[in-house]
């Protein structure tokens, strides 16, 4: 690890304006568990950290507006899985922190923090000798080629497949919520959907963030539909692995018709993805396994595979399919 | 008194464990200690044609970069199954030559860790490139049948009657292929040396398996005597067969301590453990099966491709335990060895008999059902007292109770025996399913040292390494029963080459050679104790008698050798040479057993498997300390249940090495994962074997478990997976 210098901003505006403009090796640092783990894998080399959990007001949960949800930045990642009224109204959000990581790095992690994480694509984490255009923009994709078993069917190009591995912004992106960031221009609001980028030709670039813009909070928009929800999360061990597949859904029904669906998901994808081609194919019609599986279908519709990934197009469809039973028990 | 079954005493160092009181290598943090750093090749094969460390020096705090130009006069220590004393015979950073990626190309010591990291990331080599091939199939590799080679001397094929034509004759074929990929221990306590020079002489501390190997290996690579090392090994936090030799670390970190002058540590960190440490080869198993209709088993052919690497040849010994499973009436082993451009491989867990157990117990499942009998009923039937291979008895052989034992705890007869004929209400599949497994009755000797004192203290001095087996609580068991004083009182200093020799302790041989030399020793110190009490010992602790005897202190000095050994065996243990016996003895044959019951539960939808419940049920003869030996088969069920369903070393055959090198993409099986195990013994000593009637535990746990899993998912689905590990990805 490199030397770098480390600062605590005292207020949003200090944190904004001591990174804006300081060059691509200045960063903030909340929780720490994705920025120092790439740090000591050599892949964020930083010489100036900026530590923002001091900035209590970015340090809430509140539940208990008329129309929105609202999490500051740095709420852990624990406290909002637990919150009561969130796992009540809100279960795929809940269940979306309750089934990541583990439950020491949930209690340190923060939203914030956990929106940017980064992939886990194995030839962008080792390091030297793999080719890749995301640590090394130019130098290739050894995952194209290589052992792609968690690679994207989603959302890829010829320069990337590397998966988006978070599961919150899954959840997130299901009930169209919005994150307000600050620059030094001031204040503006992205939608989650649009804060992560495809890789394109320029897989470097992973958000739309400009430089040094904070993440203040997040904002979810109230929805009945939220109790008839589920983050239905499949993966290689039954705790502490990413998703090979995902699916967040949310339900609105009258009776045994589907009047609103909400499915977005994980693990296959190289953003969080909305399925909105698979709410489609439930609005109007009649929950069954046969219609759930349907919707699963046209959420993989346009799955590409690669080598050793095919399979999850199948479990990616019957994620999505069982998570929208689920969901239909608790509507 | 090896007739009485052993009390459930708590494990001795319970407590200090809890409290983090027992201090690791990597914890060590002693006065003026430089930290220590590795740089590793990138490429899979070739030479260094150029290093640059300029870099690397110019990071502040750095005090020493290391490279093969700088290394001084240094040798290998030897392959620990060629004569010598390594987990391999290449040892890095001695020559230009790159044998595999991952190798270690050079090492950094400065003030803190972070800078020897930051320095060791600056190291620039290049290389000049050769081609490599790294699994079995890949082009270029080698393959070596083993009994043309020296190995053959002291691992004999198997072979008995004429299998072949017994199985042209066999009415009944089961012909099948079944692979087992690389795996890695991954404990959690990572590889780590401390090495300190005072004057001439060096004290490495480190975790491991094998004390002596690392001492008489450390003097053999720097030139020096044996006498100027000293090992300290109080702990280890898991070894699992990766810690069971000299590893590469610890010369590089005594040769950095020399030159600066300072104690240096070493600590391997996860990734580059995957590349510098020796794991599970791969192996490709092909067997095929005869039997009458009636199920009786006429022959077995196993043939083995096994993975080795192109400077040793690690010897395969599948088979050895594959035809001890049953009373085949002919068999015929195969082993081959495919070099390979990897670190060598080593001993993990149950390291030939777990693929090999999975290869034959679900060809047996396959043969049960092409028979359409019972899988319990068709082992029970062909169960043996005579080993096949050498026609002599076992010297215990409790695996048919094992079978009925489990099969009752398990409600075996509540199963169907048709696959997919069990769900659950929810619509999963359930699936029953039953493997068995053996493992080699093996022994070293021991030297014992054992010493009372008038306040009530009792210390036993001998060779063993505790890596949360629970030696220590088994030698305190022993001591305590046979002293009659509380296990409390007992302390036991193992692990440490200034007490007694310490011979590797592994391949399950621990208890079978430290117990039976414990109680050597504390009947040679009754012995003494009568002499000095005319009054007689009975209902008297040692102190009483001592202090009757106005003596502070009594020591007793004890050696032991398995049956049948020359004396010669004593002096290899004192040269840190492996001294194993076993499993054949000159009368009788010698091998644990366990019998495993499984019920998987496999979803409808996205086909994840579960694993709610598993019953095992050992024949490790009398059970010494039944607590940890209970946790001992948990924690071989669990490894189990991760070498069926979930780990598995990945290669690109592009870049070499292994490429899922962590926590998170190697998948060991979390406390999620796992259900009910319930664990019961027979208990029942084999007196023949050695005078306490113990035989090993900590390997056997594991044999068998997989195939019962497999089985039990062919008995959900109806599909044989015969190529681990079963996943999701093969039962969409
Ligand atoms: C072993 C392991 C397993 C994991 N498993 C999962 C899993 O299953 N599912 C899952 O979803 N996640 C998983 N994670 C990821 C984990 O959730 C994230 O590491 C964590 O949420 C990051 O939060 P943090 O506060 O620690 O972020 P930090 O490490 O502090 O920051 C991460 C990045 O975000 C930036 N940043 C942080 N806060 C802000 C802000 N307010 N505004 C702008 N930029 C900011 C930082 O500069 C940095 O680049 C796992 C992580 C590990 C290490
Ligand atoms: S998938 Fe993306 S991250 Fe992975 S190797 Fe290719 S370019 Fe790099």
């Amino acid at each position: 690890m490199q030397t770098f210098s480390y600062t605590r901003a005292e207020t949003v505006e200090d944190a904004v304006r001591s990174v804006a403009g300081a060059g691509p090796r200045t960063c903030f640092i909340a929780g720490g568990t994705t920025l120092y783990d790439l740090m000591k894998l050599n892949l964020e080399t930083p010489n100036k950290i900026v530590d923002i959990t001091g900035l209590r007001d970015l340090n809430h949960i509140d539940a208990g507006g008329h129309s929105e949800l609202v999490f500051g930045a740095l709420a852990r990642m624990s406290d909002v899985a637990a919150h009561p009224q969130i796992a009540d109204e809100y279960p795929a959000i809940s269940e979306s922190l309750w089934r990541a990581a583990s439950q020491q790095l949930r209690n340190v992690a923060t939203l914030g923090g956990n929106l940017l994480q980064r992939t886990r694509c194995v030839y962008f984490r080792g390091g030297e000798p793999f080719a890749c255009n995301k640590r090394d923009p130019g130098s290739g994709c050894a995952a194209q080629q290589g052992n792609d078993r968690g690679h994207a069917l989603l959302g890829g190009s010829s320069s990337c497949v590397a998966v988006y591995p978070g599961d919150l912004a899954v959840a997130l992106v299901a009930f169209d919520a919005k994150i307000d960031v600050l620059g030094v221009t001031g204040e503006r609001t992205i939608a989650v959907e649009a804060l992560h980028r495809e890789p394109g030709t320029s897989p470097n670039v992973e958000t739309t963030l400009k430089s040094g813009e904070l993440i203040l909070r997040v904002r979810v928009p109230k929805t009945t539909m939220g109790r008839a929800s589920t983050y239905h999360k499949i993966r290689d061990r039954e705790s502490y692995a990413f998703a090979l597949a995902s699916a967040a859904v949310a339900l609105d029904m009258d009776g045994d018709t589907v009047r609103d669906a909400r499915i977005a998901i994980g693990g296959l994808a190289t953003r969080p993805w909305r399925a909105r081609a698979a709410e489609q194919v439930l609005a109007g019609k009649t929950l069954s396994q046969r219609t759930a599986r349907q919707a699963g279908d046209a959420a993989l519709h346009e799955a590409k595979p690669g080598r050793n990934n095919s399979f999850r197009i199948e479990l990616g469809a019957r994620t999505v399919a069982d998570a929208l039973m689920i969901a239909r028990q608790r509507a | 008194m090896t007739s009485l079954p052993y009390p459930y005493t708590i494990r001795v160092d319970a407590e200090d464990k809890v409290r983090g009181k027992p201090i690791y290598a990597a914890d060590d943090n002693r006065p003026g200690l430089l930290h220590a750093a590795l740089a590793v090749s990138t490429i899979a094969k070739g030479r260094i044609t150029d290093i640059d460390t300029q870099a690397a020096s110019a990071v502040h705090g750095v005090r020493l970069v290391l490279t093969h130009k700088t290394m001084g006069a240094a040798k290998s220590a030897g392959f620990i199954m060629g004569g010598g004393y390594g987990f391999q015979s290449l040892q890095p950073m001695l020559s230009p030559a790159i044998a595999y990626r991952g190798q270690p190309i050079a090492l950094v010591a400065a003030e803190t860790l972070e800078q020897a990291v930051e320095s060791a990331h600056l190291v620039r080599a290049r290389y000049a490139e050769e081609p490599f091939g790294v699994s079995l199939d890949a082009p270029g590799v080698e393959v070596v049948h083993q009994a043309d080679t020296p190995l053959k001397n002291f691992i004999p094929e198997i072979a008995s009657g004429d299998a072949d034509q017994a199985l042209s004759k066999a009415p009944v074929k089961i012909d099948a292929v079944f692979k087992a990929p690389p795996q890695h221990q991954n404990p959690m306590e990572l590889i780590a040396s401390v090495a300190e020079w005072r004057g001439n002489k060096l004290t490495v501390h480190e975790g491991t398996q094998n004390a002596e190997a690392v001492r008489h290996g450390v003097a053999t690579a720097l030139g020096i005597a044996p006498e100027q090392v000293e090992v300290i090994s109080p702990y280890l936090g898991g070894g699992f067969g990766q810690k069971n030799s000299l590893q590469m670390q610890t010369l590089l970190a005594a040769v950095a301590a020399r030159e600066t002058g300072r104690p240096v540590k070493l600590v391997v960190p996860r990734a580059t453990l995957f590349h510098a440490a020796s794991f599970r080869p791969e192996s490709r198993h092909h067997i095929r099966l005869g039997a009458e209709r009636t199920g009786k088993m006429l022959a077995a052919i196993h043939e083995v491709d096994a993975q080795t690497s192109r400077h040793d040849l690690f010897p395969g010994e599948y088979t050895a335990t594959s035809s001890r499973l049953y009373g085949f009436g002919s068999f015929r082993g195969v082993e081959r060895l495919v070099r390979t451009d990897v670190q060598t491989p080593g001993y993990m867990r149950a390291p030939f008999e777990h693929p090999a157990c999975f290869a034959m117990e679900c060809c047996v499942d396959e043969l049960a059902y092409s028979l359409g009998q019972d899988p319990v009923a068709l082992r029970l039937a062909n169960d043996t007292d005579t080993d096949v291979a050498t026609g002599l008895p076992f010297s215990s052989r409790y695996l048919a109770e094992c079978l009925k034992r489990g099969a009752e705890l398990f409600g075996w007869t509540r199963r169907s025996m048709a696959p997919r004929s069990m769900r659950a209400k929810d619509g999963s599949a359930i699936g029953w399913g039953v493997a068995v497994g053996a493992y080699p009755g093996l022994t070293t000797p021991a030297v014992a040292h054992l010493k009372a004192d008038e306040d009530g203290c009792v210390v036993i001095s001998i060779g063993g390494h505790e890596m949360g087996q629970g030696i220590r609580t088994s030698l305190a068991n022993t001591v305590s029963r046979k002293l009659g004083v509380l296990p409390e009182k007992v302390r036991a200093v193992i692990g440490d080459t200034r007490a007694a020799p310490q011979h590797l302790t592994a391949g399950s041989w621990g208890t079978a050679s430290a117990i039976p030399a414990a109680e050597d020793a504390a009947d040679a110190m009754l012995m003494a104790l009568a002499e000095m009490s005319p009054a007689g010992i009975a209902d008297r602790t040692p102190a009483e008698i001592l202090k009757a005897a106005g003596r502070r202190t009594l020591e007793v000095e004890v050696q032991r050798k398995p049956p049948g050994q020359p004396d010669e065996i004593l002096g290899r243990l004192r040269a840190g040479l492996p001294s194993v016996a076993g499993p054949v003895y000159r009368s009788h044959v010698t091998f644990s057993y366990i019998a495993h019951f499984v019920e998987v539960v496999i979803e409808p939808g996205t086909r994840r498997i579960r694993v709610p419940r598993v019953v095992s049920v050992a024949d490790c003869g009398r059970v010494i300390s039944p607590r940890t030996a209970a946790s001992q088969v948990r924690g071989g069920v669990v490894w189990g249940i991760g070498a069926a369903l979930r780990e598995s070393s990945e290669v690109d055959p592009r870049y070499g090495g292994f490429l899922n090198a962590d926590l998170a993409d190697y998948v060991l099986p979390v406390n999620a994962d796992i259900g009910s195990i319930d664990v019961e013994f027979i208990d029942k000593p084999d007196p023949v074997f050695n005078r306490s009637g113990v035989k090993g535990l900590g390997e056997v746990a594991m044999t068998g478990v997989a195939p019962a899993i497999a089985n039990a998912v062919f008995h959900a689905t109806g599909r044989r997976l015969r190529d681990l590990p079963v996943r999701i990805d093969h039962l969409l």
